[in-house]
């Protein structure tokens, strides 16, 4: 199956280690019309991609416990070259994008406004509606 | 009676008569077969004496002058002493000074030929060769006096042309030494005046007009306290100028101030120094001065970033750290902000939620400008195009400058011209500058600013204009950290300017009056040669 034949996870996968704030953003995007979940180290994220079904999108802030947030987007990026990435991060020049495999992540520093993810992330599902479109399309014979 | 010659009257000083002519031509006769071995025997002594033959080069000039000398010996002995014999003799008396025959040869020289004729005469003559012997002596002591007359003209010219050459130099080295003196004092990149015994100005050299503002014809005879707006009584200044008139003493360096004919204050290191004898002109002390407020800035913008370094690795870790809470509370005043809109649409909760988004957004746009003061990354420097860079900042500024009400007028070049530079950082820059003008003017109720940009021999001027109501005070240090004159501004755009310009190898200034505030921004068009 080609990557633009399988249909696309509305799943948001949410790394950082400050629970707190993680589970606000969880509730403001799941009001959205997305679903979250959250983790808060590298390694845990890191098995999570491991398995399918792979979510549409990867949210990690840059320097999380256990490995940190560019292996944990380095190893979504092998997993699903179009995974759509926002490294979330204080430093925003410790972050090398261009050594980044293609698509490089978008890096938001914080403190985050949750406006530009949200046009982001809706971005990608306009995006996503339509390859589904061309699927159904193509596939129903039309 | 026609005047005696010289020569008559040494003849009539030697008494020679023309019983002795009569005589000496009788003599020299009888002497001339003698008369060659007197040559020989004249020459022989000088070649053993070394100054003496030092004049003499090669026997062959050696039997040229046994044979001038044979000549000699029988002129003297010829009975004939006219002018003509005297003009001969002179003239082989400016031979000898000539050729350098040091006057001790000709005596002792002559003194053999003496020796040699008179016993000549002596041999021939006998116990009657009395007259003729005295007739010789007087004859060779006319030779001798005429002779001699030559060494002493020439000594004179000698003297008298040294003498001339003496006060040549003389007048030059004066000349010299005062025009010297006069550029010493004019050219001195140091503030000269010189002060009469009441204080007043008698000397005032050009660094001190380029430094006051002043014209030496307006401040000449007024007292110095008084045109660099000094009070006497407090200042230090005043104090050790005081002490130098009456006691006639020096002080040493010391920091003072001095107030410009536009009224502006300079740093100067001042330093009092009674004049001593050094001058004549009624100048009793003189005020030397060394311009350091540009120095002085550096040093305290200098002292300012080795703080801001020392400091910077904490604070930038502090700062990051800071991101971190405000994420949080971004995301539950946003969270909040929703909650409010759908559960009680209240106005007033709402506008209150809206207050500290903003309040957090302000903090954290002071870490992203204080991390670019405290860590700068260095430029990176890539050719670019002036007009592109204006053109882009005009186009990104435009909106604002039309809701403020501002006109934005963007002055290209005439061509285009690239020089290294790192475009966002310049982007960064002509932003803030442009930002700034069109608040101030649009705060003045609209005006109208000017971004212009030109092509220098060796720079590229990049000037921002408004005509609002410009800075507060000329004096404002608006380039240093933290200061800030704006309602909300973190204090850091024009430090942040100052420092990119400068890591550009650049300079940045600025001219303010009420109506017309200009920056002004040169860079270099070639990075390695600096400006």
């Amino acid at each position: 199956m080609s990557d633009s034949e399988r249909p696309r996870s509305d799943e948001v996968l949410l790394v950082d280690i400050d629970v707190r704030s993680s589970r606000r953003l969880a509730r403001l995007l799941e009001d959205d019309g997305f679903n979250v979940q959250v983790l808060c180290d590298g390694a845990s994220a890191i098995s999570r991609l491991a398995r399918a079904p792979l979510p549409g999108t990867l949210i990690t802030e840059l320097a999380v416990p256990l490995t940190d947030g560019e292996s944990v987007a380095r190893f979504a990026r092998s997993q699903d070259p179009e995974m759509q990435i926002v490294v979330l991060t204080r430093h925003p020049h410790l972050m090398n994008a261009a050594s980044f495999p293609s698509p490089a992540p978008v890096i938001l520093t914080k403190p985050l406004e949750y406006p530009r993810l949200l046009e982001l992330l809706r971005e990608r599902q306009v995006e996503k509606t339509h390859a589904s479109g061309l699927f159904l399309r193509s596939n129903s014979g039309w | 009676m026609p005047t005696e010659t010289r020569f008559q009257e040494l003849k009539r000083y030697v008494r020679l008569d023309e019983r002795d002519c009569g005589l000496l031509r009788a003599f020299g006769q009888l002497a001339a077969p003698e008369l060659p071995r007197i040559a020989e025997q004249f020459y022989d002594r000088i070649r053993e004496h070394e100054d003496a033959h030092a004049v003499l080069n090669g026997e062959q000039q050696i039997k040229r002058l046994q044979r001038s000398l044979v000549a000699w010996l029988t002129r003297v002995c010829g009975g004939v002493y006219d002018e003509a014999y005297h003009e001969q003799t002179a003239v082989i008396g400016r031979v000898h000074v000539r050729i350098g025959l040091p006057q001790r040869y000709m005596l002792t020289a002559m003194a053999l030929i003496r020796v040699e004729l008179l016993r000549i005469a002596a041999r021939f003559l006998g116990e009657h060769s009395g007259p003729t012997q005295e007739a010789l002596v007087r004859v060779l002591d006319l030779e001798l006096a005429i002779m001699l007359e030559a060494y002493k003209d020439s000594y004179v010219e000698r003297i008298e042309q040294a003498a001339r050459q003496e006060r040549t130099d003389l007048g030059a080295a004066l000349a010299d030494a005062e025009h010297r003196y006069v550029s010493a004092v004019e050219l001195a990149g140091v503030i000269i005046v010189g002060l009469d015994a009441q204080g007043r100005i008698q000397l005032f050299n050009r660094e001190a007009e380029r430094v006051s503002g002043y014209a030496r014809d307006e401040v000449l005879g007024r007292p110095f306290l008084d045109v660099i707006g000094c009070d006497d009584a407090t200042d230090d200044l005043g104090q050790r100028l005081t002490a130098v008139l009456s006691a006639k003493v020096a002080s040493g360096v010391f920091s003072g101030a001095m107030r410009t004919r536009s009224g502006k204050l300079r740093d100067v290191a001042w330093s009092v120094n009674a004049a001593g004898d050094l001058t004549t002109d009624g100048v009793v002390a003189l005020a030397t001065g060394r311009d350091i407020t540009d120095e002085k800035t550096r040093e305290d913008r200098a002292r300012q970033n080795e703080r801001l370094a020392a400091i910077g690795t904490l604070a930038a870790g502090l700062a990051h750290e800071i991101r971190n809470p405000l994420n949080g509370a971004q995301l539950h005043v946003s969270f909040l902000e929703r909650a409010i809109v759908r559960k009680s649409n209240q106005d007033d909760m709402l506008e209150a939620t809206r207050v500290v988004g903003d309040e957090i957004r302000r903090l954290a746009n002071l870490v992203t400008e204080f991390l670019d003061f405290a860590r700068p990354k260095p430029p990176e420097l890539k050719p670019t195009s002036l007009v592109k860079a204006m053109e882009h900042v005009c186009g990104l500024v435009e909106p604002t400058a039309k809701s403020a009400r501002v006109e934005l007028a963007c002055d290209l070049p005439s061509s285009d011209v690239e020089f290294p530079a790192d475009a966002a950082k310049l982007t960064q820059v002509l932003l803030n500058l442009l930002n700034n003008a069109v608040e101030s003017t649009a705060a003045n109720g609209g005006g109208t600013v000017i971004l212009r940009g030109r092509r220098g021999p060796r720079q590229v001027f990049i000037d921002v204009e408004d005509d609002g109501p410009g800075l507060p005070s000329p004096d404002a240090p608006i380039f240093d950290a933290f200061y800030s004159t704006k309602e909300g501004g973190t204090g850091l755009g024009l430090a942040i300017t100052h420092r990119i310009v400068t890591d550009h190898r650049g300079t940045i200034d600025v001219s303010s009056r009420p109506g017309k505030t200009s920056f002004h921004i040169a860079l270099p068009l070639e990075q390695g040669a600096g400006v």
